[in-house]
C-alpha cells in the first residue's frame, strides 16, 4: 500500500498507509476508497458514498472551498493541489476548511509538495503529506518544529507570541 | 566568437570557461570560433551544477585589436560596475581591460532572454 | 525603537539556522539552484552580475547604532566596505559570497536583524514615515503598527506564497512621506470625529509596467480592527488574484479588474466572516507601544543661541539648517536629515566608515535612534538644536553633510546595468551627471524642491512613475535610451508622470533636464514648486524646448 506523511496529534510524524487510490476523470473506478475530482464527486458521490466506499475530494486551486461546504460530513479527506508549490491558494482553502467549516477529516497536501513548505502546510491544518522531494517523516517533522515561535493564530492551534508573552 | 561566461555558484563571481575549468578574467577565457565546440562546452558546464549557476554563451566583437563581449550587460560583467572603477575585474587595468572598456555600440542582451526569470 | 524579546530573538535565530541548513544542502548537491532559488530570495539574496546581494530588512526604516555598526561591520568583512540603502527603506549588499550569506544572518541575528522576506511573493518590510515620533504632524506613532504588522506579517502560514510580492506603507502625518498612494496596501492614521483611532486604507497602488494611485476602500477603520481587515484583503487577493501572468499578478490589477467598489465589496464580506477573532488583543499592541524605548526629550527653549550664533557665522551650516533640517514637535530639538546623494558619489551609498559616522553621532547626540528614508536617505530624528553644529561638523568631516535634501541633485535611483540583472540601462552615472549639473548650491536652491527619480528597467525600483521628473532606461536596439516623465509624484499628492517624448540617448540626458529646469524658471509663478508649474502650464512648454534642443 502506498504511504504518507501523517501528523499526529501530538505533533509527530509518521509514515501511514494510504488507503486511497487518485483516481483521474477520464480513468475507471477501481474498488475501494477512492479521491476524485470536485466535478466527479458532483456526479458520482452519493453513488459511491451508497457503496459504502470512503470518498475524498481533490480540490484544485482555483476551486472554492466553500462549493464543498455542504459535503463535508460525508468527505473522508479534502486533497488540496499545489499544481506549482509557489501557488498559495490551498493554504487558504485549508484554514477555510479547518476553522470556518470545522472540518475535521484528512487534509492532504498533494502536488508539488516540498519540505520547505511543511511548516506552513501544518499551521493551516494539513496533516496529511504525499512529499514530490523524497523527504521523509524525519524530514517533515524537523522542518515543522524548526521554529520555536509563532506570531500568528492558525488553523494549527499553536500560541500565538502574543499569547505566549502573556504567559499563557 | 564566442566565450562560455557564468556566475561561481560558491561565491557568485563571474567566471569564464578555459579548458573545463573556470578562470576569472576574461581575458584569460577560451575563445571560440567553432559554434560547435562552443556548444560542447555550453553542455559540459551545464553538468556542472555545483561550481556554476546557469552557464551561457556570449557573442563577441573586436576591440583594440582584442576580442570584447558584444553586448554591453556582459562588459560590465567582465569589467565591473561603472560606478565604482576599483571594483570588480577592471580594477587590475592592462590591455585586455582597455580593449573593453572601449568598445562600444552594441547589443545589451544579445543571448540572453526571459531576464526576469533569472534574477 | 523597538526592543526585541526572547521570542523575537529566538524566532530570527531559528531563521537563520534553517537558511544556514539550506546553503549547506544547495552546496552539497541536494538542491538544485531552481528549488534553492526561491529559498534563497526568501531570505533576500540575490544573484545579480558581479555577486550576490542580500537585502537586509530595516523594518519601516528604523534602526540603532548598534545595528549601524553591525551593518557597518559586515561592509567592511563581507563586502567592499560600503552598503545601498534602498527606496524601501532596506540596505542592499552587493558583493556577498554565497559561502559567508549564513554567517551574516547570524551576525544580523545577534542584532535583532533579519533578511527575512526581503524577496518574494510574500509580504515584504513594512514602510513608514522616517520622522515618526518626531515630527508634530502626527496622530499616532506608526511605528507600533509598523512593528504588529512586522510581526503578523513574519513566515505568515497562509500568505507566504501570493500571487506576487506585497508591500504595506503606513502613515500618520498628512506629509505623506512615505509613497502610500503607490503601495500595495497604503493605511494612512486617520483620528474619527468622536476621537476614535482609525485608517484611511488604500488598495492597489503600485508602480511598474502598470502604474496606480491606489483607491480607498476604507475611508475610516477602526484601529483595533486593522489586523482581521488586512487578512480580507490579502485572503481575497491570495484567492483571486491573477498568477497566470507575471506582470498581473500584483493586487492592483486585480483590484483595476474588478473595480474598487466590489473588491471593498468583497473584502468587507470576508471580513464579517473572520470577524474580531483575527484582531491582535489590545494587550499586544500596548506592549508593542511599551518596547519602542522611551525617548526623553529635555525641557529646552525654542530656539538655541549656540546653533543661531554658529549659524550665523558660518553660511555653509545655514543652509544646511535651511535644507536638511524639519521641525520636531520639541521645542529645542531638531530632526536632521543626512543626505546620501553627494555630488559625484552613487545615490544611496554610504561607507561603512560613514556608517560608524553617522552610529556614533546617533548614541551621543541622537537618541540612538536612526531612521532611513525612501528617498535613499539617513535621519537622524531627535537632535538638540544646541548640537546641530557638531553633527554638522562631524557630517562634514564624513563627507555626509550635503545640504541638498529634496532638491534637484537629491535623485533616486536604482542600482540599473551596473548591478541589476533584469536592468536595460544604468541609472546611477544618470544621477551623477545630473547631480553635477546641478552642482552649484546656490542654483539648486533657487530651483527648490524638486525630485527626479530614476529605474534602470520598467520595474521601477527607483519609483520613476512618481518623480516630478521620472527617467526610465530602456533598451533601443541595444544601446542605452531614457524615457522622460514628468508631473509624478509619491506624497500626499500622488500622481503617474505623463511621458515627455521619445527617449533619448544617454549622453542626452543631463542637458534635457537642464532644459527642463529653464523652461520651469521661466515660466513659473511665485511660490510654485517644478511641479506645480508643471500642473499648472501642462507638457508642451517643456515638451518644446526638449526636443527642440535635441534637434
Ligand atoms: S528598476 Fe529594474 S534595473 Fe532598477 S533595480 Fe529594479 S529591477 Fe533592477
Amino acid at each position: 500500500m502506498p504511504t504518507l506523511i501523517r501528523r499526529q496529534d501530538d505533533d509527530q510524524f509518521i509514515l501511514g498507509d494510504d488507503p486511497f487510490t487518485a483516481v483521474a476523470d477520464d480513468e475507471g473506478l477501481p474498488p475501494g476508497d477512492v479521491i476524485i475530482s470536485f466535478a466527479r464527486f458532483q456526479a458520482e458521490g452519493d453513488r459511491l458514498l451508497a457503496e459504502g466506499r470512503a470518498v475524498g475530494v481533490r480540490l484544485e486551486p482555483a476551486e472554492e472551498v466553500e462549493a464543498l461546504a455542504y459535503d463535508l460530513p460525508r468527505i473522508a479527506v479534502v486533497a488540496l493541489a499545489f499544481p506549482k508549490y509557489r501557488d498559495g491558494r490551498a493554504y487558504t482553502a485549508a484554514r477555510l476548511l479547518r476553522q470556518r467549516f470545522a472540518y475535521a477529516g484528512e487534509v492532504r497536501a498533494v502536488g508539488e509538495v516540498l519540505r520547505e513548505q511543511a511548516g506552513f502546510m501544518v499551521r493551516c491544518g494539513f496533516d496529511a503529506f504525499a512529499p514530490a522531494d523524497g523527504a521523509s517523516p524525519q524530514d517533515w517533522a524537523h522542518a515543522v518544529h524548526r521554529h520555536r515561535h509563532v506570531y500568528q493564530r492558525a488553523a494549527d492551534l499553536r500560541t500565538p507570541a502574543y499569547v505566549e508573552r502573556e504567559g499563557g | 566568437m564566442k566565450a562560455l561566461t557564468a556566475n561561481r555558484l560558491i561565491d557568485g563571481d563571474v567566471v569564464f570557461w578555459k579548458a573545463g575549468k573556470w578562470v576569472e578574467r576574461f581575458g584569460d577565457a577560451d575563445l571560440f570560433d567553432d559554434p560547435g565546440a562552443a556548444e560542447a562546452a555550453e553542455g559540459q558546464a551545464k553538468s556542472q551544477p555545483t561550481v556554476v549557476i546557469d552557464p551561457y554563451l556570449i557573442d563577441l566583437m573586436e576591440s583594440d585589436g582584442l576580442w570584447a563581449p558584444l553586448s554591453y550587460r556582459e562588459r560590465i560583467r567582465a569589467l565591473g560596475p561603472t560606478n565604482h572603477p576599483s571594483h570588480g575585474k577592471q580594477a587590475e587595468g592592462g590591455e585586455v581591460i582597455e580593449a573593453l572598456l572601449h568598445a562600444d555600440g552594441a547589443a545589451r542582451s544579445s543571448g540572453r532572454v526571459n531576464l526576469i526569470k533569472r534574477k | 525603537m523597538y526592543q526585541y524579546d526572547a521570542v523575537d530573538q529566538e524566532f530570527v535565530a531559528d531563521r537563520a539556522r534553517e537558511f544556514r541548513e539550506q546553503v549547506a544542502r544547495r552546496l552539497s548537491g541536494e538542491l538544485s539552484e531552481d528549488q534553492f532559488k526561491t529559498l534563497r530570495l526568501m531570505n533576500g539574496l540575490y544573484l545579480q552580475l558581479h555577486a550576490y546581494m542580500l537585502r537586509i530588512a530595516i523594518p519601516y526604516g528604523s534602526l540603532n547604532a548598534r545595528q549601524m555598526r553591525r551593518l557597518a561591520h559586515i561592509g567592511r568583512t563581507y563586502d567592499r566596505g560600503y552598503g545601498h540603502f534602498t527606496t524601501r527603506q532596506n540596505l542592499q549588499f552587493h558583493w556577498i559570497k554565497l559561502r559567508d550569506a549564513p554567517d551574516i544572518l547570524d551576525q544580523l541575528a545577534e542584532v535583532d536583524m533579519h533578511a527575512i522576506q526581503t524577496s518574494g511573493n510574500c509580504i515584504r518590510n513594512v514602510t513608514s514615515d522616517p520622522y515618526a515620533g518626531a515630527t508634530a504632524e502626527e496622530l499616532d506613532d506608526p511605528r507600533v503598527w509598523s512593528e504588529a504588522i512586522r510581526q503578523w506579517s513574519s513566515l505568515h502560514p497562509e500568505f507566504s506564497f501570493l500571487p506576487r510580492k506585497f508591500k504595506i506603507a503606513i502613515t500618520a502625518a498628512p506629509n505623506d512621506r512615505t509613497a502610500a498612494k503607490v503601495h500595495d496596501i497604503g493605511l494612512m492614521i486617520r483620528r474619527g470625529r468622536d476621537g476614535q483611532l482609525g485608517f484611511e486604507v488604500i488598495v492597489g497602488g503600485g508602480l511598474g509596467r502598470t502604474p496606480y494611485v491606489g483607491p480607498t476602500i476604507a475611508e475610516f477603520l477602526p484601529a483595533n480592527r486593522l489586523f482581521s481587515y488586512l487578512e480580507a484583503i490579502l485572503r481575497v487577493y491570495n484567492r483571486h488574484g491573477r498568477r497566470d501572468n507575471i506582470y498581473k499578478a500584483r493586487i492592483k490589477i486585480l483590484v483595476a479588474a474588478l473595480g474598487a467598489e466590489e473588491f471593498a465589496r468583497q473584502v468587507a464580506e470576508e471580513w464579517a466572516k473572520i470577524g474580531p477573532e483575527g484582531d491582535l488583543p489590545d494587550t499586544e499592541l500596548a506592549r508593542i507601544r511599551g518596547a519602542f524605548a522611551t525617548t526623553v526629550f529635555e525641557a529646552l527653549p525654542a530656539t538655541s543661541e549656540v546653533f543661531e550664533t554658529a549659524k550665523a557665522a558660518d553660511p555653509a551650516l545655514a543652509r544646511f539648517a535651511r535644507n536638511n533640517l524639519r521641525p520636531h514637535k520639541k521645542p529645542g530639538y531638531t530632526i536632521v536629515e543626512v543626505s546620501l546623494k553627494t555630488i559625484g558619489d552613487t545615490p544611496g551609498d554610504a561607507t561603512s566608515d560613514q556608517m560608524d559616522v553617522i552610529a556614533d553621532l546617533a548614541e551621543r547626540y541622537g537618541q540612538d535612534d536612526i531612521r532611513v528614508t525612501h528617498e535613499q536617505n539617513l535621519v537622524l530624528p531627535h537632535v538638540r538644536l544646541d548640537d546641530v553644529p557638531e553633527v554638522f561638523a562631524q557630517l562634514q568631516a564624513t563627507g555626509l553633510a550635503s545640504a541638498n535634501v529634496n532638491l534637484i541633485s537629491d535623485i533616486i535611483a536604482c542600482p540599473g546595468l551596473d548591478y541589476c540583472a533584469l536592468a536595460n540601462a544604468r541609472a546611477i552615472p544618470v544621477a551623477q551627471q545630473i547631480a553635477q549639473t546641478f552642482a552649484d548650491p546656490d542654483r539648486a536652491e533657487a530651483i527648490g524642491e524638486l525630485k527626479i527619480k530614476i529605474s534602470g528597467c520598467i520595474n521601477a525600483c527607483g519609483h520613476h512613475h512618481v518623480g516630478h521628473i521620472g527617467i526610465l532606461g530602456v533598451d533601443k536596439k541595444g544601446e542605452e535610451f531614457y524615457q522622460l516623465t514628468l508631473g509624478g509624484s509619491g506624497a500626499e499628492d500622488a500622481a503617474v508622470g505623463k511621458m515627455l517624448g521619445p527617449a533619448l540617448p544617454y549622453d542626452k540626458v543631463a542637458a534635457a533636464i537642464d532644459t527642463l529646469v529653464e523652461v520651469y524658471l521661466r515660466e513659473r509663478h511665485e511660490g510654485e514648486r517644478f511641479l506645480d508649474t508643471y500642473r499648472r502650464t501642462g507638457v508642451e512648454p517643456f515638451k518644446e524646448a526638449v526636443y527642440a534642443d535635441a534637434h
